[in-house]
């Protein structure tokens, strides 16, 4: 180390810094709930070639698709200039995700020289396609599920291209918030390019860019030095999926290397569940992070050591033109596979399984008092499993979601027109152990106008959230519909369901998973989960063998 | 003593309880008198008195008193608190443990969610609600609360937090359980939601009312006794308590809802900035305050400093934190002080802070066994700091600690030790730099239309480097910069700030809703000063409106003057989209709505006068005591004039490189800065070629 790598460093403290203020700049100032307060949205830095450098907070999911993204872009475009902005969102297009995802990158210039790339992606509320909201249950292909964008310029040399604007808009059921939320993503990467140019002209393009390959090289070499501590071997595991398809994975740990094998799985489907195999990449690359280093933050380097193979064609690796709009209950399934495949082996770097999906919830209609159309589109909470030594977290969101907020009661009222008639953790028997699972989310939505519509789509429904060394699996997910005419329903996957006054819908949340013989846990434990209602005491007799 | 007017300031600290006192005569000449004791826990009041006879200042003699402690924070932190009962919607117990959900440390499996401050069986529901316009949906039905309060005093809980649903659009079902509360068990402390906050999100109004009612039988305890004790005294009437939002307000209100006084040992200082800034000419400041633990900084444009709601403690890329929804100074905190910690990873990477070596050990330098190095020994080393005039000559600096501290640090990092030195004050100045970008350059702000002022032991030593990284053209290092804070609290109005939340689409003709939340809570606010002898015509107000655009969430306040009218409306607006722009470099023709208001609402009460000192010719050379060399990190070595801060007079102008050495703090100049005294005593440094 000499002096010379202080300089290094205090540029990428200044990456981090940037790349966290892109984030504050797009919350701030995005029109969709689902950016502004679920946080659906991750902003990034890349190198001039698109190599991750840096990423601001809030999603580990949408920390590995930018660089992807830039990457496309680098490849499609051939006159890339100081001023311009990139947009795309198709998955076969460097898009990475679903359509609702837009992806917008803005090249970086020093001197006339391009030096990097600073990116962000965010759902956006409806990009048009065949359901309101532009994701269905029904869709076979990606043309039904919205306008594609295959990695186009919008801004050329500072110049907004209207065309294009023009389109993207028209093509919106939701115009406004459209128009709001791109210009927040402009405004997001306007600024971090301001304050790289400013960066690399104090310290020089060569130093700014030696700053970034070497934070990479750290990256790395953090990762692998973890490596080498997880057992080697080829570890394997198929399971059964709600839909009753088996997944496969099957996991080579080297001194060097970690290889996840997903070859061996279904042929993609006519359903919206399929992935890019980016997006399986991707997944991969989170849990791959979580294992190694959870602590640093996550670069190009990061992800050296991991190879992942798919099969062209097959759900993981889905050929054009899929319908992939609910592509991330299957990607939080192949984490949580990874995830399940590897835990038994290493139980002090991964808990029992939680929750484990994205719960996503979609409820639109005419807002009563204002007569304008409301559109609710929020990922849910969850328990999440237990460790050796400590119970699971009550009610947090997916391994998938990170810094992301749940919407108030009060301002879902008030912005939504309808009454949230409770928000509660789930009671549900489920995730008992030594060492007990958290308890997931039941929350009520009570309807206050016709023509309503519910779209959902919920994994780890019937196959529960998986224990470990003998603790109970977790309750299970779905939502249930409470008709005003005392009918009821309850469903994991459902579209377009009709909605009217009065009508309940009630999310339910699993419970994450238990570790340990339940006959072990603390008596102690055992008596204050019982006193808060967690436990009735006749189920703490049965499954704690204590009488409480 | 009637030819003089005393004010006092008492700040408890962790260690010290502090005293500053301001005595003026009546040709408007100044003494200050300056006296430390030990802290007492737990009977901080003992401390207090015990700071007062030190420092000879009679309780009876005090014309007027204002006081800083830390007993709301402590208590929060330390989990010093009572056992607290929350009672809330039906349907809603569950809120306080729930949460938000979020994972600030996303790749860790392993994050642990905050615990809440009220276990689930001492969180009770009661039909009822409101909606989100304050209309009533469903009556408050009180049949159940005898059985909760049964509940409650068996589990021997000690205060009630009170938070209903909607209870910021209509405070009716509140009120009426606050009553019901009160009558069916008089003394148990209680608070309810609207006594501290107006606006919307149950979850940081809950929490906020949970954590209030968790400290307000400590607080409530120490500030009665604090007034007993100095009545017993003869002080001729109580102090005056040091709030977050940089005002004070009476010790009796303060009593009844104490969270607001959570972060109010920052606020006097950013407040004090603010004054002083206005004195002398400087409206638009950053300020800068350094101490042993922690930098702290803050925006001040106009001569105001921006008070906001959304506060939380023990929020970090690691943990989600507690929310607490009351007016706190916008402030960034970060762990870099004199005594931050230098450390190298398993990478051979190096870092600064956030750990402290703290009062004991203290610094390699204090000699009491600190083997690690910290900014403080990197200072002594690069002779920024005097290793024979260590804080002020009253500690021998132990150098030979010092070398082996920074040798072993060197050995890590594999470089020399001036070189490892340097990079301890290189990342300083970087995360410091970082913070003070978060404040202003991330909202919009270029930094060089504003002064850096410095203050706080450390605040000096670091001023000028951050103010070249962020091209700025001058640095101000107040008189006394180490009791500057106490100097604040002496500037300080009775202020409070009312948030109201109150949705309004300005497209819509608005004017008479907004004038009359804006009046309602102006009355409210005369109310309340009024029942404390203060007049309406010593109240002045500051209306400020939260908007947006339709469908956002986030607001930018815009000040609103004069008589409220659809035509001022207009003007409104555009000042909003003029703001919006500035901050976020665009604007949008989509509708403005309204969300809420912020209401200030001040008094004065018994502040300081400052008097400007006539314009001495002497040389500065009066005031040099020598020349050392002193390593500038990447401004070189250099041998630099020393001054003794004590000897200089107004209007004294002198070049740098130079250092300034005063008992509590030591200032830095750079070459090529101009240095200036103004006529109270603070230093004005100019940077580089604009001086």
């Amino acid at each position: 180390m000499n002096s010379d790598t202080i300089t290094l460093e205090i540029i990428q403290n200044s990456l981090q810094a940037a790349a966290d203020e892109m984030f504050a700049a797009m919350r701030k100032t995005a029109m969709s709930s689902i950016i502004y307060e679920v946080l659906d949205m991750g902003t990034g830095i890349t190198d001039a070639s698109g190599r991750i450098a840096s990423s601001g907070a809030g999603i580990p999911a949408f920390i590995g698709v930018l660089d992807k993204s830039v990457q496309y872009i680098v490849s499609k475009q051939k006159d890339i200039r100081p001023g311009d902005v990139y947009i795309t969102n198709d998955p076969w297009h460097g898009g990475v995700t679903h359509l609702n995802d837009l992806v917008l990158a803005m090249p970086v210039f020093s001197k006339g020289k391009l030096i990097a790339w600073t990116a962000n992606i965010a759902h956006n509320s409806d990009v048009g396609g065949m359901a309101p909201g532009s994701l269905s249950g029904e869709a076979t292909e990606i043309f039904q599920e919205g306008l594609r964008l295959p990695a186009v310029r919008l801004i050329k040399e500072g110049e907004t291209d209207q065309a294009v604007m023009d389109i993207i808009t028209c093509n919106s059921r939701m115009p406004d918030f459209l128009l709001g939320d791109v210009w927040a993503a402009i405004a997001s990467v306007r600024v971090g390019a301001k304050r790289l140019e400013a960066l690399a002209d104090k310290y020089g393009v060569e130093t700014f860019v030696k700053a970034m390959d070497a934070f990479m090289e750290f990256g790395e070499k953090t990762a692998k030095a973890e490596l080498k501590k997880l057992p080697k071997g080829t570890f394997e595991l198929s399971e059964e999926q709600d839909d009753g398809r088996v997944y496969h994975v099957k996991i080579t740990i080297s001194d060097d290397e970690m290889v996840v094998d997903l070859r061996d799985n279904p042929d993609q489907d006519m359903g919206p569940t399929n992935t890019s195999r980016d997006g399986t990449v991707v997944c991969a690359q989170m849990l791959f992070k979580s294992v190694t280093d959870p602590q640093t933050p996550a670069n190009d380097g990061s992800f050296r050591p991991l190879k992942v193979l798919t099969r062209e064609g097959s759900v993981f690796h889905a050929q054009e033109p899929a319908a992939i709009g609910f592509y991330f209950e299957t990607e939080v399934r192949v984490y949580d596979l990874i995830w399940r495949c590897l835990a038994p082996h290493i139980p002090q770097r991964l808990p029992a399984g939680h929750f484990s999906s994205i719960c996503g919830t979609f409820i639109g209609g005419i807002h009563p008092d204002t007569g304008r159309q409301y559109t609710i589109i929020e990922p849910q909470l969850g328990g999440w499993g237990a460790w050796e030594g400590c119970d699971g977290n009550p009610c947090i969101f997916s391994g998938f979601h990170g810094e992301t907020y749940n919407t108030p009661a009060e301002i879902s009222e008030a912005r939504n027109g309808l009454y949230v008639d409770c928000m509660a953790l789930n009671e549900a028997p489920g995730g008992e152990g030594q060492f007990t699972g958290g308890r997931g989310l039941v929350l009520e939505y009570r309807i206050r106008t016709e023509n309503g519509f519910l779209t959902a789509g919920y994994t780890r429904s019937k196959i529960k959230p998986w224990a470990l060394e003998k603790g109970r699996e977790g309750s299970g997910n779905c939502v249930e519909v409470l008709k005003a005419d005392g009918s009821q329903e309850s469903y994991s996957f459902v579209s377009g369901l009709g909605l009217t006054t009065d009508d309940v819908v009630r999310v339910i949340t699993s419970s994450g998973a238990g570790y340990g013989d339940p006959k072990k846990r603390d008596p102690h434990a055992v008596t204050m989960d019982v006193k808060n209602g967690f436990v009735s005491p006749e189920r703490a007799a049965e499954i704690y063998g204590a009488d409480h | 003593m009637s030819d003089k007017i005393l004010r006092v300031a008492t700040d408890v600290g962790g260690t010290f309880t502090d005293l500053v006192a301001f005595e003026t005569s009546h040709d408007g000449s100044m003494n200050i008198i300056t006296s430390k004791s030990d802290t007492t826990p737990p009977d901080f009041e003992q401390g207090v008195l015990n700071v007062l006879e030190k420092g000879a200042i009679k309780p009876d003699d005090i014309d007027f008193m204002a006081h800083g402690t830390t007993v709301v924070i402590n208590a929060l932190t330390e989990r010093k608190g009572v056992k607290v009962g929350l009672i809330t919607t039906k349907g809603f117990r569950d809120t306080l443990e729930i949460a938000r959900g979020n994972r600030p440390d996303f790749f860790n499996l392993h994050y642990v969610k905050p615990e809440p401050f009220v276990p689930r069986y001492l969180r009770r529901e009661l039909p009822g609600r409101m909606t989100y316009k304050g209309e009533e949906r469903e009556p408050l039905d009180l049949s159940d609360l005898s059985n909760i309060i049964a509940d409650f005093q068996d589990e021997g809980v000690k205060a009630v937090a009170i938070c209903l649903l909607h209870s910021y659009a209509n405070t009716r079902h509140e009120e009426a359980l606050l009553e019901a509360v009160r009558h069916a068990w008089p003394d148990v402390a209680v608070v309810a939601s609207h006594q501290i906050t107006r606006e919307w999100r149950e979850y940081e109004r809950t929490n906020t009312t949970v954590l209030s009612a968790y400290v307000q039988p400590v607080a409530a305890r120490y500030l009665g006794k604090l007034a007993d004790g100095l009545k017993s005294k003869g002080a001729k009437s109580a102090p005056y308590i040091m709030q977050s939002n940089c005002g004070v307000d009476s010790l009796q209100a303060t009593s009844k809802v104490p969270i607001t006084m959570v972060e109010s040992g920052p606020a006097s200082g950013f407040w004090g900035a603010a004054e002083l800034g206005k004195l002398i000419g400087e409206p638009n400041i950053l300020a800068l305050d350094i101490g042993g633990t922690t930098a702290k900084c803050s925006l001040i444009e106009n001569g105001q400093v921006r008070i906001m709601t959304d506060y939380w403690i023990e929020r970090s890329r690691k943990s989600a934190g507690y929310p607490i929804m009351v007016p706190v100074v916008d402030l960034v905190e970060i762990g870099n002080g004199g005594g931050s910690i230098a450390w190298v990873d398993d990478y051979g990477k190096l870092h600064v802070g956030p750990q402290s070596a703290g009062a004991l050990p203290g610094p390699a330098a204090y000699g009491k066994g600190g083997s690690q190095a910290t900014t403080t020994d990197a200072n002594l080393w690069l002779g920024r700091i005097n290793c024979d005039y260590f804080c002020g000559g009253a500690v021998d600096a132990d150098m030979q600690a010092v070398k082996k501290a920074i040798a072993d640090l060197a050995d890590k990092l594999n470089v020399s030790a001036d070189e490892a030195a340097q990079g301890i004050v290189r990342i300083a100045n970087n995360n410091m730099v970082n913070a003070l970008k978060l404040v202003s350059v991330n909202r919009g702000h270029d930094t060089r239309d504003f002064a850096l002022l410095a203050f706080g032991g450390g605040g000096a030593m670091h001023a000028v480097a951050l103010a070249q990284e962020l091209q700025m053209k001058k640095v101000i290092v107040p008189a006394a910069a180490s009791v500057f804070s106490a100097w604040g609290m002496m500037m300080s109005d009775l202020r409070r700030d009312y948030f109201v939340t109150q949705l309004l689409d300005l497209s819509v003709d608005g004017a008479d809703t907004m004038k009359s939340v804006f009046t309602d809570t102006q009355n409210k606010a005369l109310e309340t000063f009024k029942a404390e002898g203060i007049d309406e015509s010593q109240v002045s107000f500051l209306r400020y409106g939260k908007f947006r655009y339709q469908n956002q969430e986030h607001t930018t306040e815009v000040l609103v003057e004069g008589d409220i009218t659809s035509d001022s409306l207009k003007t409104i607006e555009e000042h909003f989209h003029q703001t919006y722009e500035r901050e976020y470099s665009y604007r949008l023709s989509a509708p403005v709505e309204m969300v809420g208001i912020h209401l200030v609402a001040k008094a004065e009460v018994g502040k300081l006068t400052m008097k400007p000192e006539p314009i001495s010719d002497a040389p500065a050379s009066n005031a040099r005591k020598g020349a050392r060399h002193v390593d500038y990190a990447l401004d070189g070595v250099h041998n630099a004039d020393i001054y003794d801060g004590e000897k200089l007079q107004p209007g004294m102008t002198f070049q740098g490189p130079a250092i300034i050495e005063d008992p509590g703090t030591t200032i830095v100049i750079h070459p090529d800065n101009q240095v200036e005294v103004d006529a109270y005593r603070n230093i004005h440094i100019l940077l580089g070629e604009t001086a």
